[in-house]
């Protein structure tokens, strides 16, 4: 990869400790992917906000690059922790889990990172346009961001997210390159879409990521208009089956106006159907358990909108969770504020059911360190993927409105 | 004793060796790998309940959350971390974490890794020469 006299200087340590860790991320990154130069971002978002993903070691790294004089030089945002620190013995978390996850949360801020602490910086002011490079970590949103609005940005790790903001700039390969963009893999959706809920696109998702494992699918077969969150759900789900950077829907996303331009004038490697048979199969096996009283009802990853906290508390209202089991709505802070303007938090937290801002409800969420805790139920892909590995409890895969009526009652129906 | 050597591209920097432990499936680090460990406890993987401390991991690429590069640099200030990585094909999640832990990491062999290394091979990684040489296992 090439290197300017100043990128050179900052490789070999003569603009501080940070500049050189950040620099020699990016190069490892450009070498090894074959980028010709590095590029400007507008645009960063740091993954891996959690004590679960840094541990202390993690921290020793970032303390490092705060001592070593690290800044971010363009507009920053960040992921979720583990710990609301309004609510963390609500929450029932430890103080030995707030003080760690605190850390954390202050070191970001020194480095200068706006402290939105959520996967959804999309939503939240930190918007790279059509065309525009950033360099985002979170696969939801990196994959929502190429895909949905139109902007370029590869899948990369918290640290290499934190390098391109420190340094301001990103190799140049992969989805930075229009070549690198058009579909590969063209996904026909034989399943009655119109009849699919949000959950359903979730499990689509997954289904085609486990399918197209890294390559790009293109569908046909959805409606023409999508909702943020239908939208939004086939992000998210697509690379926790596989590695999918992006996808295009024909009619629908801003590279796909027809079957021919989203494939860039060439044929599919392959072509797959997805039948309604496929996707019963796949909702089935994302539980990992049969369905019993869940000791904790969790809602929010990605990060709750305000019509899907809308959607809960309606579905709460004049209602009491049972004593026994816990519900979470997780969201951003400055969505959870306006729900509270809009009365919609006081349904909620009357039903006994907890809003929660800065924690992530999947990897790395704080389950395991809340008591009693066993057995969650969630309408979250993401979620029931990885919660029975980072977190050791069995999980319950449902719609939105079973996984309330399971919170009210203790009990599933049919 | 049989012994293959195979070209690549080096990734990260250094040597390692140990012995081969061999996935078709992509890894996701995140949810996959206990850290105190270093036991793999994706339920359903073929690697399950397999420990990568000390192996040369051979898998195609990662896959899932972006935070698997401070899983695989915790692994490697625990001590729990592969001595080195091969993949087909290097992905970032992958490239950074060994960048920041210094984990040899080497890929686009001459062959495909997943398919001529068997999970008990003895396999050195050289990446800075760029070579991974295989001593195959006696069956």
């Amino acid at each position: 990869m090439y290197l300017t006299k100043e990128e050179e200087k900052m490789l070999d340590g003569e603009m501080g400790v940070a500049a050189e860790a950040a620099m020699k991320i990016l190069v490892a990154l450009g070498d090894a992917c074959e980028a010709k130069r590095l590029i400007p971002v507008s645009s960063v978002h740091i993954s891996g906000g959690t004590y679960y993903a840094l541990g202390d070691e993690g921290i020793e790294w970032l303390d490092g690059l705060v001592k070593g004089g690290a800044k971010c030089k363009v507009p920053t945002t960040r992921n979720p922790g583990m710990v609301d620190h309004e609510q963390w013995k609500e929450m029932g978390l430890t103080e030995l889990l707030k003080e760690n996850q605190g850390k954390i949360d202050n070191l970001y801020k020194r480095i200068g990172v706006i402290p939105i602490n959520s996967c959804l910086p999309y939503l939240l002011g930190n918007i790279p346009l059509c065309g525009a490079h950033f360099a985002w970590g979170g696969s939801s949103g990196q994959v929502f961001a190429n895909s949905v609005l139109g902007a370029r940005g590869n899948r990369e790790g918290g640290p290499a997210n934190i390098a391109a903001s420190i340094i301001g700039k990103t190799p140049e390969y992969g989805l930075h390159l229009t070549e690198n963009r058009y579909g590969e893999i063209l996904v026909k959706v034989e399943a009655d879409a119109k009849k699919f809920d949000v959950t359903d696109y979730a499990i689509l998702g997954y289904f085609v990521g486990r399918q197209v494992v890294e390559k790009i699918p293109v569908f046909t077969g959805l409606p023409k208009y999508l909702s943020l969150e239908q939208l939004r759900a086939i992000a998210y789900s697509l690379p926790v089956g596989g590695a999918v950077p992006m996808f295009h829907i024909v009619g629908v996303t801003p590279e796909a106006k027809d079957l021919n331009t989203a494939f860039g004038g060439k044929k599919p490697d392959e072509k797959i159907t997805v039948t309604s048979e496929e996707l019963k199969q796949t909702k089935e096996k994302l539980s990992s358990v049969g369905r019993k009283k869940p000791d904790l009802v969790c809602f929010g990853c990605p990060h709750c909108t305000y019509k899907e906290i809308k959607d809960i508390a309606l579905m709460l209202k004049g209602k009491r969770i049972d004593s026994e089991i816990r519900l979470w709505v997780c969201t951003a802070k400055q969505i959870k504020e306006i729900m509270r303007r809009w009365g919609l938090l006081d349904i909620i937290e009357k039903a006994g059911g907890l809003v929660i801002s800065d924690v992530c409800a999947s990897v790395g969420a704080p389950f395991k360190f809340v008591e009693g805790v066993k057995v969650i139920a969630t309408n979250s892909v993401k979620t029931a993927f990885y919660a029975p590995g980072t977190s050791g409890v069995d999980v319950i895969f449902a719609e939105t409105n079973e996984c309330i009526n399971a919170a009210i009652t203790g009990r599933w129906e049919g | 004793m049989e012994t293959l050597i195979i070209r690549c591209k080096r990734v990260v920097k250094g040597k390692g060796c140990g012995e081969a432990l061999v996935s078709r499936e992509p890894i996701s680090f995140v949810g996959s790998i206990d850290k105190d460990s270093g036991v793999i406890v994706e339920r359903g993987h073929e690697l399950e309940g397999e420990s990568i401390v000390g192996k040369v991991l051979v898998f195609p690429h990662g896959k899932g959350s972006t935070a698997g590069s401070y899983i695989i640099y915790s692994l490697a200030k625990r001590k729990k971390a592969p001595a080195a990585i091969i993949n087909i094909k290097a992905e970032p999640i992958i490239i950074t974490g060994a960048a920041m832990a210094g984990i040899p990491l080497v890929h686009k062999l001459e062959k495909n890794p997943t398919k001529v290394i068997r999970t008990g091979d003895y396999v050195i990684v050289d990446a800075y020469n760029e070579i991974v040489q295989v001593k195959k296992k006696i069956p």
